[in-house]
């Protein structure tokens, strides 16, 4: 392991060795390494092989902005290598690769490349017909990257919000000073940045020729910064979108921040783009600002022999840093033609670097994956060079031809980009409110200016806030000199100018794009997936949007990019999802129910016991618990059920116009059924409303019905403006139904202030007493079909109330029950079920509820839908079924109801009903099936499992106690 | 001394079973069990400062709604916040939340010592003013500490620092995903934040609240470190 003496190498700490393996060996690197950082120290530069020609790659920017050091981590795929930092023992493996990372046979598809151009895929596999189903399968497993483990355990992501005065993206010095400037005038600050460290380019580029400023600045920046109480740093974090009024997700670790930001300002500064150039790809060839990264943030020397290609002065800069660590810089190919004196370039011809001016990179070179010579040629024109040049051996080509500000926050604000033909470069500009934008990112260079503009984008933010009242100052001019070369691309004979590393796409196919006739900037990227890949376009926007332009005879200015969407970096599903939240609710019994046996079910985010024993022993444990209440005395929990007071001087009119029945005069102490239909006509929900006073009525809904039901309530009185109030107290109460022949019996010995008899307390009535001491609703139900009391109780009784009835029951022998044997018991008694025996188009007369619809009351929601509805013939009536073939399967719910070949109905419910010994349910049929017929004879056919034709007889309904003597006793 | 049992009370909070788990002692306050202390640690009151979180379920409170509630509870020597989302505390230590221009929330103070619950429920209400059983359709949590408003940070969309979120104010708003009302109700100097929230989702948001507070270190504590805390100057 090689590294450079300190001060070199900022983020590592040398005193800390850290070992771990890339492609199974070996490796050791420090503390801070990143994987790319720690190989490259170890002068291991291959990580990757390229998506489509399987080229050989290595880092090109070091700061994880480009999909060539994408590695295989145990735990995931598609791991930056020059972000993700080393850890003991981590294993890391290259990926996309057939054989050996060195010798990838998949390479060899790149000598095929002329027979794969751009749509090769559209044109290849699209005809003849049906020919793509067959590639598919076998193009799919060759697409993608990396392997997903899907053995392993999901680590724990989770989210957390957070809120700012003032949230700065990029703590470069543009970002440092806006931070620190918006915080000196009290607002609380979030500076937030993707680097492990404050700084930005303070911290590896060269802003003098002595190489010191930098250094000096950033110290004393970060300095202030850190020691100001009201500024939060985040390193190691990716603002990854901007959303609607400064929402700002921001990831870091494995946490997805939610940040609100009063202002936000962006300080996210600059993307320094490829030059052009046949094999401009190859592993050794890097961003001059990543040579940088390695030598002053990790202290490796990224070559011995260099060579900088640049179109401005920050190439000398790069080319004295590279000097300063032990580099051989065998030249500078200049792409200008008479570069402007500068103290870089006095500097480094003080050096001895031969310039090259008015010449360009025109191809690489490669020996045993990395690059070993260039040929440089001269510039006739722009793009073009001259027919012959000369080569220079090196390792390392260094590429300093311009920037693209890191404008995709700024353009998903709706930030416009503009792109100055003059000084080839893009720009921001018509920002909305609440966001500014300093520093690079807003193409200034210069240092002080960078200074100047983080501080007046911070006036702006603060005098917004109301925080101060400071003089803001006119914007800085941009500086003269573009850092950007207008062309620095050069086509090769041989091809293989990459413009997009990611996808593998050349000069060729970018111009053949237009040429196949996708002009349009957008149309060429799904053409030809320029700006797809996980890079996103950050290095091959500006020179696509040149050569479209060029191609089709428009200014880049009218050719434009693409549009920049969130996220800005990968992210992990984790991030998304963050920690899981299931909401459950228990009634207050629910570990009584557990402690009985009872197998749960959730309805919603209730927790239900769906009946008690072993789940192999299902049916016999329902038919037990059905046999019990029938003959017995059984215990349901009901606290699911919801539960709504409406109260006040209209209460019974407020329940006139909301359901079907008429309620104005129902009496005190009586429960009346209560069907609700929405405006079509349509059953919606159902339950029992109970007078305890003139003003005063207890209604219960569905389980999975009562919020809807109270928002309807909710609605429907803003518009009648009723003297009533209504209130949600599904949660409040706990309640049980105790059903049965005995259950007087049992209730009876808890409850003395109630008079239980059949007259003192008939079917349907309601009282309040105590039982087992608990102040409670009693309300006689008949929903199984028993004679049956629904006891309601505050909720932290329940468990009292449930203890005191199993405990009073015992000599009766009460057994708790599940709603699956309640469900069979309702449907004995044929009583339908909201939701499963009706769907959106049930209206209450084919679901034989008529009776529950009052004709005389002059409105009520649905009402004059139903009316209209009652005129006309019927389409469809639920009616019951029984099958009386012992050895038929027993139909499901939803199997389909058939004559002949027709379908003419479903099932909707359906049970072996152990009270009459067969199988018994309720379907959809059409009208004429239970009118044409006599009675005796009437039957449907049911398409069963398996396709198997079952016989029903349609019976009258209910099946089960059809005087209703039971649930009358 | 007779240990006290959870399964001997009529009234039990949702949360009985998980302090048993956690070898909670309990005693009554009023006429509420309460947990008084976890185990026998002598902690929880200087963890409590940092973080903890406590059951105050089973303690008085009650609600009335209507748009002549306010005024009636006025007339009953109510102190009544002046506006909607704040909350007061009453002299005798109960707290009054006004939850919306005509809705009001009434909890006793942790000590039951306070009649005001009992005495309003037993009143016959005006027209135009109904009680809502809020002593049983809301769970009532207790989150202590500085590093509360941290915690909830991860659950919870609503500013809660104590800078921006003041004694009595009262956020109604998501906790977890389920719905919530939140109120600052500070123990002594020790920030706390009261969490009334569906009864029947209590365990539910116990977990969550327990798993937000593990980055923290955040402990469940008992009555005697809530009294703790209070007496705190």
């Amino acid at each position: 392991m090689k590294r450079l003496a300190a001060p070199y190498g900022s983020l590592i700490d040398r005193e800390q060795p850290i070992e771990f393996s890339f492609e199974n060996k070996s490796y050791q690197g420090f503390a801070g390494d990143s994987i790319a950082s720690a190989l490259a120290a170890n002068d291991q530069w291959l990580l990757s092989r390229s998506f489509k020609y399987h080229r050989p790659r290595a880092a090109l920017t070091m700061a994880g902005q480009d999909a060539n050091t994408m590695v295989q981590l145990p735990s995931n795929p598609n791991a930056l290598a020059d972000r993700e930092t080393i850890s003991p023992g981590l294993a890391v493996m290259g990926q996309n690769y057939s054989g050996s990372l060195e010798n990838d046979r998949g390479s060899l598809l790149g000598l095929f490349s002329r027979f794969l151009p751009v749509g090769f895929y559209y044109k290849a596999f699209f005809k003849p017909r049906g020919m793509w189903e067959k590639w598919a399968p076998l193009i799919r497993k060759k697409a993608g990257l990396g392997i997903i483990n899907q053995q392993l355990e999901p680590d724990y992501y989770d989210k957390q919000y957070k809120f700012y005065d003032v949230v700065v993206v990029g703590a470069g010095p543009a970002g440092l000073q806006a931070a620190l400037t918006a915080a000196i005038d009290g607002c609380e600050v979030l500076l937030v940045d993707e680097n492990p460290s404050l700084g930005g380019a303070l911290n590896y580029a060269r802003f003098d020729a002595e190489g010191t400023i930098g250094t000096e600045v950033r110290d004393q920046l970060v300095q202030e910064v850190t020691a100001n109480s009201n500024i939060t740093c985040m390193t190691n974090a990716v603002v990854n979108a901007w959303f609607a009024d400064n929402w700002l997700p921001i990831i870091c670790g494995k946490r997805l921040y939610k940040v609100r930001a009063k202002q936000t300002i962006l300080c996210t500064g600059a993307l320094e783009q490829q030059a052009v150039f046949h094999n401009n790809d190859l592993p050794g060839i890097m961003m001059s600002s990543a040579a940088q990264r390695l030598i002053h943030l990790y202290a490796v020397r990224p070559g011995k022999t260099a060579v900088v290609v640049t179109g401005n002065n920050d190439g000398y800069a790069h080319a004295l840093d590279l000097l300063d660590a032990g580099v051989t810089v065998s030249a500078i190919v200049e792409l200008r033609n008479k570069p402007k004196a500068s103290p870089l370039i006095k500097a480094a011809k003080k050096h001895g670097i031969t310039i090259k001016s008015g010449y360009a990179v025109y191809g690489a070179k490669q020996r045993k994956n990395h690059l070993s010579a260039v040929e440089i040629r001269e510039i006739v024109s722009p793009g073009i060079c001259a027919d012959s040049g000369e080569t220079i051996n090196c390792d390392l080509l260094c590429m300093a031809v311009g920037y693209t500000p890191t404008y995709q926050l700024a353009c998903q604000a709706g930030g416009q980009l503009s792109y100055d033909d003059k000084s080839a470069m893009f720009t921001l500009g018509n920002l909305p409110d609440g966001l500014q934008i300093a520093g690079s990112v807003n193409s200034h260079w210069d240092l002080e200016a960078c200074l100047a503009e983080g501080a007046r984008a911070a006036t702006i933010a603060t005098n917004t806030l109301g925080l101060s009242q400071t003089e803001v100052p006119a914007p800085l001019a941009r500086e003269k000199h573009s850092p950007n070369h207008s062309w620095p691309i050069f086509a090769h004979p041989k091809g293989k100018e990459f413009v997009d590393f990611d996808e593998d796409l050349t000069i060729a196919d970018i111009v053949n794009a237009t040429r196949d006739g996708y002009e349009h900037i957008q149309l060429v990227k799904r053409y030809s997936t320029c700006g797809m890949g996980p890079s996103q376009g950050r290095h091959s926007a500006l020179a696509a949007a040149r050569l479209v332009a060029a191609a089709t005879n428009r200014t880049v200015a009218e050719t434009g990019v693409t549009t920049a969407r969130p996220p800005f970096a990968p992210e992990h599903l984790g991030h998304s999802a963050g920690r899981s939240f299931y909401p459950a609710r228990r009634s207050n019994m629910h570990y009584r129910h557990l402690e009985a046996g009872a197998q749960m079910l959730q309805a919603g985010a209730w927790y239900r016991p769906a009946f008690y024993g072993e789940a192999g022993d299902r049916d016999n444990c329902i038919n037990r618990e059905v046999h019990n209440v029938r003959n017995n005395v059984g215990l349901v929990d009901v606290s699911t059920l919801g539960g709504l007071e409406v109260r006040g001087p209209d209460a019974g009119e407020f329940l006139n116009r909301f359901y079907t029945f008429g309620f104005v005069k129902q009496p005190v102490g009586r429960a009346r059924y209560a069907l609700l239909t929405n405006e079509a006509g349509v059953v919606i929900d159902d339950g029992v409303a109970c007078r305890f006073s003139e003003q005063h009525y207890y209604v219960t809904a569905t389980t999975g019905g009562v919020d809807r039901v109270y928002q309807n309530m909710l609605k429907w009185n803003a518009q009648w403006r009723l003297d009533v109030d209504i209130a949600n107290v599904t949660s409040a109460y706990c309640g049980v139904n105790i059903a049965g022949p005995k259950a007087r019996q049992v209730l009876a010995k808890v409850c003395s202030d109630i008079d239980l008899s059949a007259q003192g307390f008939p079917y349907m009535g309601v009282r309040e007493g105590n039982v087992a001491g608990i102040a409670a609703r009693v309300i006689r139900v008949g929903f199984v079909g028993e004679l049956g009391y629904e006891v309601h109780v505050p909720q932290q009784y329940g468990e009292a109330l449930w203890d005191a009835l199993i405990a009073a029951g015992q000599p009766e022998n009460i057994q708790p029950f599940g709603i699956e044997a309640q469900r069979v018991l309702r449907l004995e008694k044929g009583h339908i079920i909201i939701g499963q025996d009706t769907d959106a188009m049930s209206n209450p007369m084919e679901i034989q509820m008529g009776w529950a619809v009052s004709r005389k009351k002059p409105f009520f929601v649905g009402g004059r839908t139903i009316s209209e509805l009652e005129r006309k013939p019927a389409s469809r009536s639920l009616v019951g079924f029984v099958i009386n073939n012992s050895k038929a399967p027993i139909p499901k719910e939803s199997h389909l109801v058939l004559d002949g070949a027709q379908m003419t109905g479903r099932v909707t419910s359906c049970n072996y009903s152990p009270t009459l010994g067969k199988p018994i349910g309720l379907a959809y049929v059409q009208p004429q099936t239970t009118e044409n017929s006599a009675a005796d004879s009437r039957q449907i056919v049911i398409k069963s499992d398996g396709g198997i034709l079952v016989t029903a007889d349609l019976v009258p309904l209910p099946f089960y106690d059809p005087d209703t003597l039971r649930q009358e006793l | 001394m007779t240990e006290l049992n959870p399964n001997q009370t009529a009234r039990r909070s949702p949360l009985y079973r998980r302090h048993q788990a956690l070898n909670a002692q309990f005693e009554m306050v009023g006429d509420a069990l309460l947990v008084s202390k976890y185990g026998d640690t002598s902690m929880e009151p200087r963890l409590a400062i940092s973080l903890g979180l406590a059951d105050l379920s089973t303690l008085p409170r009650t609600g009335f709604k209507g748009p002549g509630a306010p005024q009636w509870a006025a007339s009953q020597a109510v102190q009544l916040p002046e506006q909607p989302n704040t909350a007061v505390t009453q002299t005798d230590g109960s707290m009054v939340a006004k939850l919306s221009h005509q809705e009001l929330l009434i909890v006793s103070d942790v000590e039951a010592n306070s009649s005001l619950v009992n005495r309003l429920d037993q009143q016959q209400l005006p027209a135009q003013t109904y009680a809502l059983p809020r002593a049983d359709s809301h769970s009532w949590l207790a989150v202590t500490g500085l590093l509360g408003p941290e915690m909830f940070s991860k659950i919870c969309g609503v500013d809660l620092r104590t800078h921006k979120f003041a004694q009595g104010q009262i956020a109604q708003t998501s906790v977890a995903k389920i719905n919530a009302v939140v109120v600052r109700h500070d123990l002594g100097t020790t920030p706390c934040f009261y969490i009334f929230s569906d009864i029947a989702s209590t365990e539910f948001l116990w977990d969550c609240l327990l798993d937000a507070m593990e980055e923290h270190q955040g402990v469940t504590i008992g009555v005697a470190a809530i009294r703790s805390l209070a007496a705190a100057e």
